[in-house]
């Protein structure tokens, strides 16, 4: 949900496979701002079954979305997981089941996707420097990899990563603003983004020690959008039958 | 930093509701909350976390406390970035800690993944208050009623304090019968049920005194003997008319100056 762009949504939607794709929206790692749900049901109301779950208003029975979180959410086509704080929302998640239910809704074929923090938990591991210092902190695990993200915008951020990969972190993931990584079962598909110029890296362990770090060129959705504007709507990567891909969304 | 405190000098107030985020217009259970601490200017946190941190919470607490003689600031856990000190720091240096109210389980959830259960419980020990209402007190106990995820139902508290709690008994009446057949069964520990406005004072694990900011308002303790509830009404004292309201021993110019600004604030709920 990038305020002067929406390639990067549009991409997410383009995996749904759903002419109208019915799209929920986690906004647990804001704390469930009100200013946050605004901007989603803006960007997504008009082509898309939008909803979202609160986990801190459910007391409220707000529509009946929520009164039995795992129906509603195993419904979607698309479950977006809106940014903020890593570490309250895989709190919240856990103590209220959503681990399980986003584990299954995976392994149904929903896509997954979300920015920073949204993008964070999918992983095994990840790069949280939410608050003092950068620390690893354990996902839901789905890929089997480590993530980190705000890779260009927090200059720290490449060292204390590449430290943590030297002192046991799994390899993984490191995503520039406005790029997204996007996987197909746990095999990355395509890296995208919303920036001329923009990358991932995939930084690993040397095996003889040592941090490798190796760039991965975006490809740009802005460029393309002019010649072939439906391209990347008519030629989704094809999902593998068993599990489907989750998008990890650095914006 | 402050060294471990013996068990009298732990206190806990649980608000069954009320406070600044439910009484704008009745600042008694606040200034009570104050009164507790001796010192002239105590340090107060607030943790908005059972509410997402909403800023309507944190505005109310800083239209609460802002003019009062504290030193006040809140804790975000959404938004951490703007926090300049450690979590330890910054809890371990409190005269009082002030939990809202909102959801129980995230409430919890949260405050585990951030390691804040242990710093509330060390703070607790070296002697800060700990205060909050609704999910905010019943967290102090073994167990509360929360409509964390809907319908009322028991879930577990940091069990600071022996027994269960449920709140707005008045306020939000589906709680009530929910408690009331945990505790008949057994599957809850004897505990008490709080009205609106009205708060517990524990000394240690003991439970001091009930007080309340609003005429007419209850508590209840409530036990399984033999399988069949046994209930009893608690003496409550209405605030603001006592010849003392704390506990700290306020001299007479901070009494009047709380006088004061009572009425100019409007408040109508005094007994006749």
């Amino acid at each position: 949900m990038e305020k002067d762009s929406s390639v990067l949504d549009d991409y997410a939607l383009s995996l749904a496979g759903s002419e109208r794709p019915r799209v929920c929206f986690l906004p647990t790692a804001s704390g469930d701002a009100d200013h946050y749900v605004v901007r989603f049901y803006r960007r997504f109301s008009a082509g898309c079954e939008a909803s979202h779950v609160s986990l801190f208003r459910r007391d409220q029975g707000t529509g009946g979305v929520e009164d039995n979180l795992a129906t509603h959410l195993l419904e979607q086509d698309l479950i977006y997981v809106g940014g903020g704080n890593v570490v309250s929302m895989l709190g919240a998640w856990r103590a209220h089941g959503l681990d399980g239910i986003l584990r299954k809704a995976w392994r149904r074929g929903i896509v997954l996707c979300g920015p920073s923090a949204g993008s964070l938990c999918w992983f095994d591991q990840a790069l949280s420097a939410f608050h003092g210092a950068p620390r690893p902190i354990r996902g839901l695990g789905l890929l089997p990899y480590s993530n980190c993200v705000h890779y260009d915008a927090e200059p720290a951020r490449r060292e204390e990563y590449h430290r943590s990969v030297a002192e046991g972190m799994r390899g993984g993931f490191a995503v520039e603003d406005r790029v997204a990584l996007h996987f197909s079962a746990t095999k990355l598909a395509r890296v995208v983004s919303s920036r001329v110029g923009a990358a991932a890296y995939r930084v690993e362990l040397r095996p003889r020690g040592g941090v490798r770090e190796t760039r991965l060129p975006a490809e740009c959705l802005l460029e393309r959008r002019p010649e072939s504007p439906s391209r990347v709507l008519e030629e989704p990567p094809a999902a593998p039958p068993a599990s489907a891909p989750a998008v990890g969304v650095a914006a | 930093m402050r060294r471990p405190v013996p068990s009298e000098q732990r206190l806990i107030l649980a608000l069954g509701g009320g406070g600044f985020t439910m009484e704008p217009a009745n600042p008694l259970l606040d200034d009570f909350v104050l009164s507790l601490v001796p010192r002239s200017e105590p340090r107060i946190l607030f943790l908005p976390t059972a509410s997402g941190d909403t800023t309507a919470q944190i505005n109310a607490f800083l239209d609460r406390f802002a003019e009062r003689n504290c030193v006040h600031e809140h804790l975000s856990l959404f938004r951490l970035r703007e926090a300049d000190r450690s979590l330890r720091e910054i809890v371990l240096e409190q005269d009082i800690i002030y939990a809202g109210g909102g959801s129980m389980r995230n409430l919890l959830a949260i405050w585990r993944a951030h390691g804040l259960d242990s710093l509330l419980v060390e703070a607790w020990r070296r002697g800060t208050v700990l205060a909050g209402l609704s999910a905010g007190a019943m967290c102090w106990f073994d167990a509360g009623i929360t409509r964390s995820s809907g319908p009322p139902e028991p879930i577990a508290g940091l069990g600071l304090l022996e027994g269960s709690l449920t709140v707005h008994a008045d306020g939000e009446p589906e709680r009530l019968p929910v408690w009331l057949t945990h505790v008949r069964d057994g599957t809850l520990p004897g505990g008490w049920a709080l009205d609106d406005g009205v708060a517990l004072l524990f000394r240690g694990l003991r439970l001091e005194r009930a007080v309340s900011s609003r005429p007419g308002a209850g508590a209840q303790r409530v036990d399984a003997i033999a399988g069949e509830l046994v209930r009893h009404r608690l003496p409550v004292a209405l605030l603001g008319e006592e010849p003392r309201a704390g506990l700290a021993g306020d001299d007479d110019a901070v009494r009047e100056l709380r006088r004061v600004r009572l009425l100019r604030q409007g408040f109508s709920g005094r007994r006749e």
